[in-house]
């Protein structure tokens, strides 16, 4: 747990940040909004008292109520992942800056977060879907994603009982319990 | 004179006269049947003078699973290409949030198939950190005896593949006569072959038995001799060093800008290996270097795993010296709920960084796991290297970099 | 009548064709026996004097019927060894030791569905394989197998043999072409630019062969590298350094690369390549046509191997001359003790070699002793007879060291598939223009110097 690294990030980020930055273990989290990710992610790349230069991982998450992008960065100069969490996309058309014009190698991690959730990347150059067919109408990984309905509306429609549609009173939207922290 | 190819009767301005609409030989190309979606495609779909496409299907003898991918070839020489994925998408990601937590080691399992007990150690970790148990140091001196020699077989697997792509038909025979052996020593110690189901929450499953440890042992005699021979076979054929070598150059900068780990990034020069940059369980106790080459091409990248495999075997040595006695799992109820949070973790694995992300909401089911798998982000690199190379090297490159489809299409 | 039409119906199809073949076959073979008994006499005066026709009808169609056989003996070996150079076991099942199975493969493509993709092209599709495989036999005529015994010999033969072996390459091409496929294309054209560079140095490196023997007869150039005639017109083997390998080594080795390249046999199997292009020019075939790829290649190994025995290491001729023994014992000369030899030495050699089966070992019945022993006598018999017939015929001796050393030949054909990776269009084309046809020139360079200066020393040509 790096303690410095979470001092300098406020310092350095006052403004972007959502909150303090947040450390548990060897990880250190700090949460900005969608407007800042291009800044906030050049800064952490470019500056030498940062250099987060290595991209580890691009996940979306859906917490049910909210869109969030999440970057694992690794830098040399300090012994804990920096997670950054872009918050506050919304559920119905989430939109996020590309980050391909740091790491050309986080186009196809921003094409599959695409595919599985729907977030459009501006600046990407081939948004498109990945792992599922081209023609493919759902977002997967979406909490509100509905199997029998999303099977009905494809090709093999009506074959098996699972595919027709029905809509169980139950089947609401997977939201997190408790918007957890 | 660059021509747009659409398949009959689907370009949405077919009376434009300066949209060349091909007729139905359209229909054995492997042109989208719609308009291109995005600029890239656009541009990739477009022929130049001359150029034509070859599918290399997902079927085929030689690409690593089922991917397809798409070559614009000018001639011999391949002037783009454009992988299509997906053959294998099975929604791990999707089913993980159905299970329980302990029911996700298995379901994590076939991700990257060849080296499966690193796709167990990176969640495990993840929900090890979520939960804030402390696993017991018998434990971790057997994930990373077991996982060293995960490592080594999925090496072996490596050399067999590269040769085969290159057209040698021995190496890959003589290299799965190591890897049988090793997984049948899987086999003893975690009852499965190949998806081993091993790593547990706080632990592992089984501990060391004795089938395990006399062949281990037996192999362990044998093993430097083996792996000096199989080498042998192709470090010194003139063939296939001219064939490997200056093929798929990376250069530093490139292979951080493209997400790059594992010996792919060793082999350019930059030392980030996991276990001594960032390390993880018991590495710091263990004695072993970090083999890097400069070369940045194939060949580098064949020797460097190879060496590796040297070093995995200096460090299954001292597991075996030093293991301490005591639990192989620490005490945890049966229903895991972890309180909210987020946890990242990583290994290092045969090929790359291998991380999950996991994400609690206080149920005993996880919210969202979400596993960073090496193979995918190196898949991507082909596009980069391969373009300016011969058809023949698109599979060398390919095999070069190591990629497993099952955790490409996760 | 309705009951032939009957009995029509109910056949299958193999059925209808013997039904109207068997008759056929019995008509033509009474009108064959008649014209015999009516003509027998000119017939036979007409092959008397077209004796070379029919002798090269007969030669060439021994040699068509014996090439499946050598075909199957290959692919088996080439299976098994490679199997074993990968610590695997190959081929167990079929045959002792597996050596039926390339029978059984070949059987096998006759039975598969032959069709033709819808696309492509349906003559040149169907008359691709026919060419490869003709001019494969086409090219086999010319090859001394022993002292007498080749199809045809003309002082033009080498030239002959390069020049049909160059046109294999339109077979290739007509099948990678009219497949309507990227990768047979892709296949095609990289054999096309294979075999026509290898070209060039595979007959530039037998040019210097060709001064120096004085002639491209091969049963010529195979005679001057054992034969000696002396005083009494007697013939006999040399010794093996009189080979043309140790007067042209450097010719020998090009020769040996660039024919590995001509077969497209690995390293330079990139025509076939089945790690990137499927199976090349051959993709889209199947079936028996698929099957005559196959053999074409085969034979093709074989015609090479052959082809460098003949040129380099002597042919026919055995290493060292052997002393000549004459074991001809005249039949006629026993008597009736001909009748005792041959019923008593069969049964004196089984006891014989029964005897020790059955004494010292406890567990044989006296039945499984009396088939060994019979069985083992075969085999020493058939041993004797070899050895008898090697002594006094000339062309069995020649035929066993001839099939003896293209068969090595072929075992290092097929150990290099074993061992080496293959090579890469670009580095294969580089080593044919940059290496290889500069150093056949070299060798002809040397040769034909070395020819003027042996020549000036002796005072005029020899």
């Amino acid at each position: 747990m790096d303690r410095g690294l979470a001092r300098r990030l406020e310092a350095r980020f006052e403004g972007a940040l959502h909150g303090q930055a947040r450390q548990r273990h060897d990880q250190t989290e700090i949460r900005i909004g969608a407007g800042d990710v291009i800044e906030v992610l050049r800064a952490l790349n470019d500056e030498p008292e940062l250099a987060f230069t290595m991209l580890v991982d691009l996940a979306g998450v859906d917490t049910g109520a909210e869109m969030q992008v999440v970057y694992h960065l690794w830098s040399a100069t300090t012994s804990d992942w920096l997670r950054v969490i872009v918050e506050g996309l919304s559920r119905d058309d989430p939109r996020i800056a590309s980050v391909t014009f740091l790491w050309p190698g986080a186009e196809w991690m921003e094409r599959e977060t695409y595919d599985m959730f729907g977030i459009t990347f501006e600046g990407n150059r081939d948004l498109r879907r990945i792992y599922m067919p081209p023609d493919y109408t759902s977002f997967p990984l979406r909490k509100d994603f509905y199997l029998p309905d999303d099977a009905a509306r494809s090709p093999g429609a009506g074959v098996r009982h699972v595919e027709r549609t029905h809509s169980p009173v139950d089947a609401a939207p997977g939201v997190m319990r408790r918007t957890g922290a | 004179m660059a021509t747009q190819t659409f398949a009959k009767g689907t370009h949405p301005s077919a009376d434009d006269p300066h949209v060349l609409v091909e007729d139905d030989y359209a229909f054995y190309e492997p042109i989208p049947p719609y308009p291109p979606r995005t600029e890239r495609e656009a541009e990739f779909y477009t022929l130049g003078d001359g150029e034509m496409f070859l599918n290399m299907g997902p079927q085929h003898p030689s690409t690593h699973g089922v991917l397809r991918v798409v070559l614009k070839l000018d001639g011999e020489r391949v002037v783009d290409i454009d992988p299509v994925l997906g053959y294998l998408h099975r929604g791990v990601e999707k089913l993980v949030e159905n299970a329980d937590y302990h029911q996700t080691i298995s379901q994590v399992d076939p991700l990257e198939y060849i080296s499966s007990l690193f796709c167990e150690w990176a969640p495990v970790t993840a929900y090890e950190k979520l939960l804030d148990v402390e696993v017991p140091r018998r434990a971790e001196y057997i994930r990373v005896l077991s996982g060293e020699l995960n490592r080594i077989s999925s090496h072996a697997l490596f050399m067999g593949w590269f040769a085969l792509d290159l057209g040698g038909l021995t190496p890959i025979l003589w290299s799965f006569i190591e890897r049988d052996e090793i997984v049948e020593m899987l086999a003893a110690l975690t009852g499965q072959r190949m998806l081993f189901n091993y790593f547990r929450i706080g632990g592992v499953n089984g501990d060391l038995n004795h089938e395990f440890l006399s062949r281990l042992g037996d192999w362990m005699s044998r093993a430097v001799g083996q792996v000096e021979a199989n080498t042998k076979l192709l470090n010194e054929n003139e063939i296939f060093v001219r064939r490997a070598s200056g093929l798929g150059v990376v250069d530093q900068e490139t292979a951080i800008r493209l997400c790059m780990t594992g010996a792919n990034l060793r082999a350019t020069g930059i030392p980030f290996d996991l276990r001594r940059t960032h390390p993880y369980s018991i590495y710091p106790e263990l004695e072993f270097d970090i083999p890097t080459r400069s070369e940045g091409d194939s060949l580098a990248r064949y020797l460097l795993r190879m060496e590796e495999v040297k070093q995995s075997l200096r460090i299954i040595d001292q597991c075996l010296d030093k293991m301490p006695d005591g639990p192989i799992m620490a005490k945890l109820p049966r229903l895991l709920r972890p309180r909210p949070g987020r946890a990242w973790a990583a290994v290092e694995g045969p090929r790359g960084v291998y991380g999950a992300y996991a994400i609690s909401d206080g149920t005993d089911q996880p919210f969202r796991l979400k596993i960073h798998d090496p193979s995918f982000i190196h898949l991507q690199a082909v596009g980069a290297l391969l373009p300016g190379n011969l058809l023949a090297d698109t599979m060398a490159i390919m095999a070069s970099l190591d990629p497993v489809m099952g955790g490409v299409d996760k | 009548m309705t009951a032939l039409a009957r009995t029509w119906d109910h056949l299958t199809l193999p059925g209808k064709a013997l039904f109207i073949l068997i008759p056929l076959l019995a008509l033509l073979t009474t009108g064959l026996i008649v014209v015999i008994a009516l003509f027998g006499k000119q017939i036979l005066d007409i092959l008397i004097f077209n004796l070379p026709i029919v002798r090269f009808v007969f030669a060439a169609t021994v040699l068509l019927l014996l090439a499946p056989p050598i075909a199957f003996v290959i692919i088996y070996m080439e299976m098994k060894i490679i199997a074993l150079m990968n610590l695997r076991i190959g081929p167990d099942r079929v045959g002792p030791w597996g050596t039926l199975l390339s029978t059984i493969h070949g059987l096998k493509v006759l039975m598969k569905e032959d069709f033709t993709p819808t696309r492509a092209d349906p003559v040149v599709f169907t008359w691709a394989p026919v060419v490869v495989f003709a001019t494969m036999a086409l090219s086999v005529l010319v090859i001394p197998f022993a002292p007498g015994l080749f199809a045809q010999d003309f002082n033009l033969a080498l030239l002959y043999f390069f020049a049909i072996g160059g046109l294999t390459v339109v077979g290739l091409l007509m099948g990678g072409w009219a497949s309507f496929n990227k990768y047979s294309l892709l296949g095609g054209l990289r054999s096309a630019a294979q075999i026509v560079s290898y070209e060039i140095p595979l007959t530039l490196s037998v040019v210097g062969l060709v001064i120096l023997a004085g002639t491209m007869s091969l049963n010529h150039i195979v005679q001057q590298q054992g034969v000696y005639v002396d005083a009494t017109g007697s013939h006999g083997s040399g010794w093996f350094l009189d080979w043309y390998v140790f007067r042209q080594p450097l010719a020998f080795l090009i020769f040996a690369i660039a024919a590995t390249a001509e077969a497209n046999r690995t390293p330079f199997d990139l025509t076939e390549a089945d790690s990137e292009i499927v199976a090349g020019f051959a993709t889209e075939y199947s079936g028996m046509r698929f099957g005559f790829f196959f053999f074409a290649e085969y034979i093709g190994v074989f015609i090479i191997s052959a082809l460098t025995t003949v040129l380099f290491l002597g042919g026919w001729n055995a290493p060292f001359p052997f002393p000549r023994i004459s074991w001809l014992v005249d039949p006629g000369s026993l008597g009736i003790g001909l009748l005792f030899v041959v019923a008593l030495v069969p049964l004196l050699g089984t006891l014989l070699l029964a005897a020790p089966f059955y004494l010292f070992r406890s567990q044989t019945r006296w039945w499984v002793a009396l088939i060994i022993g019979f069985v083992l006598f075969n085999v020493v018999a058939a041993g004797l007879f070899g050895l008898w017939a090697y002594i006094n015929f000339d062309w069995v001796a020649g035929l066993f060291w001839f099939l003896g050393k293209t068969f090595t030949l072929v075992f290092v054909f097929v150990w290099m598939r074993g061992t080496l990776p293959r090579v890469r269009i670009d580095q294969l084309m580089g080593f044919a223009w940059k290496w290889l046809l500069p150093a056949s020139l070299l060798n002809l360079f040397v040769t034909a110097l070395g020819v003027l200066v042996a020549d000036a020393l002796r005072g005029g040509p020899a």
